[in-house]
């Protein structure tokens, strides 16, 4: 039998040299077991050799993939969420994260409990002893004893040397400039979670879900970068508290934009709070009156009924209206407070606020054409901003005559005040409605926003017509030397039991800076000041927001970049001339 | 030939071996240098963010306002104060060096004013 493989072995070779040639590499040139097995370990040489070969090819592609050093565990500490700093435009610090321990108990490995209540509350003497050892002696494997303690006091308890209890460094939210930013920062609970202002506005942008995914424990945030300007804000609310006091008065607020952007550079709603002690915020008084309230905004609402009718190419500002008697409707009976019974040029009915006059201006539109221009102005609707708190403005149900006649001098439609200035902002910024923001915008970002409400021969003129009112009409005691402002008062009644009372007023100045090229718009509200004898007790807006509002910008101009400037020529020649109106 | 091939993967094995011992050792130390940066970077970053916390407390508006009140004589600027480059008059002409005179009057001239408390102009009295 042995023959025969080798018989064929050399008939194939003699028919296939290269065959032969591999079988006598594989087997040697004398076939036998022992060439056979060797082969065979060859063979599975090189068979590990190739799976060894792809596990380290692997290894390879797994250590040299990016990153995956970088995989980061939560840390044990931090438990509580981290957020990002808040500052304002020019990198001042508005609210920040800073790290304190908290104290921790973990009631199964506490040998002694009366010992560690009575050590625990002599050190932290706020404790109370009865919950702590209510607390201590549970079943559960972990209890908050006290958040946020002091470092010195951490060093004294971890002295005391008691088992089973401990300290995790949590973030704290603390907030350097008090009750200066308030209300449009907001404020965070013990868990660090947004619950007001732009803190919370910060958890809708995915922070929140990070805090969930437990991922923002100790990771760097970028910081985020608001509109406000930190001197300007402190200014306006140094100069409104002072208002607020010495016209006794019940709240003031008080705003900065810049006309061209829409940002906020400043906000103030007196009475405020401190954000590091939010328990203040849930007084009813301490709302932000400028974005959750609304008002009936008076006579600063005459600047959009006279744009409206300056737009509408039916007036210019030559012609004149009929405000020689009071206006009747039904029992209701529309007069001048500064009353001039004759017929009055455009510019004599905003100077005098004639509440006739604008009246007739609303009316010869119709009722549809001014309904429809408010809404074009966003008066109507929800303004959304950063801030979560915000107010639906109180329209009527039923818009006549009647509504569209008071409506046109600011009474009975409620809106927000940061509302109003956003149309006021659009009637002299040359027709450009841009929704206000709490966030730094550049001139780029407010143009892609911005929508075409009024021509900006239409702005122009109404610029004209505010700085006439501070030369010559009810603000004239807001001309402060230097700074050529322009603007429009508003005293507004408001309504106590259904009716308009005489002596709760409530008081606002518009002003625009500097008239010819507006930049800022400020406004100043008084709710329900007091007459004084040095205002031969006038309780009006002229006798104390306009002075409140010089005030303000006497303050900020420099602080604003605007360069004060003298001897300029009348209005006239400087706002209407140039801009061709 | 096999015997060759043994010697070979043993001694590569050793080598390998060695080599992976000391890559171990080597990434191990440096692991534990860098929990040890980090651990420092976060230390850091904790104390410069309550130290910035600290610094825009103390530089808060209102502290520096009343600070201001209460120690300086300063009064916000008016409009009035501020003027532009074009209306500066032009710098006078340098004393001729070979003057000694003139020199002396230029130096006490050019000295830098102190910048203390200040006189109050209409009572006289430092504040």
């Amino acid at each position: 039998m042995s023959g025969g493989p080798v018989k064929a072995e050399a008939q194939a070779a003699a028919v296939q040299p290269r065959r032969n040639l591999i079988d006598a590499w594989l087997y040697g040139r004398n076939i036998d077991r022992g060439a056979k097995s060797r082969a065979r370990v060859g063979l599975i040489i090189l068979a590990f050799v190739m799976i060894y070969g792809v596990i380290a090819g692997r290894l390879v592609m797994l250590a040299n993939e990016p990153g995956a050093h970088n995989a980061r565990r939560p840390s044990a500490d931090a438990v509580s969420t981290a957020r990002p700093e808040v500052l304002d435009r020019r990198g001042d610090m508005l609210a920040a994260d800073i790290k304190a321990p908290s104290l921790f108990g973990e009631p199964r490995n506490i040998i002694d409990v009366d010992e560690a209540v009575e050590l625990l509350t002599a050190e932290l003497p706020d404790l109370d002893a009865a919950e702590l050892r209510d607390r201590l002696s549970s079943r559960k494997g972990f209890v908050w004893l006290k958040r946020e303690i002091t470092p010195p006091q951490q060093d004294a308890i971890h002295r005391l040397g008691l088992p089973g209890i401990g300290f995790l460094v949590e973030n704290k939210r603390v907030y350097p400039n008090g009750p200066e930013v308030s209300h449009l920062i907001g404020h965070v609970n013990i868990d660090n979670k947004g619950i007001a202002g732009i803190e919370k506005w910060v958890d809708g942008q995915g922070l929140a879900a990070l805090h969930m995914a437990g991922l923002a424990t100790d990771r760097q945030l970028k910081p985020i970068e608001l509109s406000l300007d930190l001197r300007v804000q402190h200014a306006l609310r140094d100069e409104l508290i002072r208002a607020k006091e010495k016209f006794q008065a019940i709240a003031a607020a008080g705003l900065v934009t810049d006309v061209n952007t829409g940002e906020v550079v400043a906000m103030v709603s007196l009475p405020d709070y401190d954000p590091n002690d939010p328990r203040q915020a849930l007084e009813a008084n301490r709302i932000n009156r400028l974005t959750t309230g609304v008002y009936e905004m008076g006579s600063t609402f005459k600047a959009l009924t006279l744009a409206m009718a300056l737009d509408s190419g039916k007036f210019s500002l030559n012609s004149t209206v009929d405000a020689r008697q009071p206006l009747q409707f039904g029992r209701f009976v529309i007069h001048d407070y500064h009353a001039q019974n004759r017929r009055l040029t455009l510019p004599e009915v905003f100077t005098y606020s004639s509440n006739i006059g604008t009246a007739h201006l609303a009316l010869a539109l119709g009722v549809d054409y001014h309904r429809r221009f408010l809404k074009k102005m966003g008066q109507l609707d929800r303004l959304h901003t950063e801030l979560p708190e915000s107010a639906e403005p109180l329209v009527p149900q039923h818009w006549g005559e009647i509504n569209t006649a008071t409506i046109a001098f600011g009474h009975g439609l409620s809106v927000a005040p940061l509302q109003a200035m956003m149309g006021v902002g659009a009637v002299v910024n040359g027709g450009l409605l841009i929704p206000p923001t709490f966030l730094k915008r550049t001139p780029a970002e407010a143009a892609a926003l911005a929508k075409r409400v009024i021509k900006p021969e239409t702005s122009a003129e109404m610029r004209y017509l505010m700085r006439l009112n501070v030369e010559k009409g009810t603000a004239t005691r807001a001309n402060v030397t230097g700074y050529y402002i322009g603007g429009k008062t508003g005293t507004s009644e408001k309504v106590v039991n259904g009716r308009y009372d005489k002596h709760k007023v409530l008081n606002s100045f518009t002003a625009i800076l500097p008239a010819d090229k507006p930049h800022y718009l400020l406004l100043v509200m008084l709710d329900e000041p007091k007459g004084l004898p040095e205002t031969h007790g006038f309780d009006t807006s002229g006798w104390n927001a306009v002075p409140t509002g010089a005030a303000v910008i006497s303050r900020i101009a420099p602080l604003l970049d605007i360069a004060p400037r003298f001897d300029l020529p009348p209005p006239d020649k400087l706002i209407l001339a140039r801009d061709g109106g | 030939m096999y015997r060759l091939l043994n010697l070979g993967v043993i001694a590569g094995l050793v080598l390998a071996a060695a080599y992976v011992y000391d890559i171990k050792y080597q990434s191990t130390l440096r692991a534990e240098r860098v929990a040890k940066l980090r651990q420092d970077l976060r230390r850091e970053r904790d104390a410069i963010a309550s130290l910035r916390a600290e610094w825009a407390r103390l530089s808060e508006p209102r502290r520096i306002q009343a600070l201001s009140e209460r120690h300086l004589s300063l009064a916000p600027v008016r409009a009035t104060q501020f003027d532009d480059f074009d209306s500066l008059p032009q710098r006078p002409m340098p004393a001729a060096p070979d003057d000694p005179i003139a020199a002396t009057v230029e130096r006490a001239a050019d000295a830098p004013d102190s910048t203390g408390s200040v006189n109050s102009p209409a009572t006289g009295e430092r504040q």
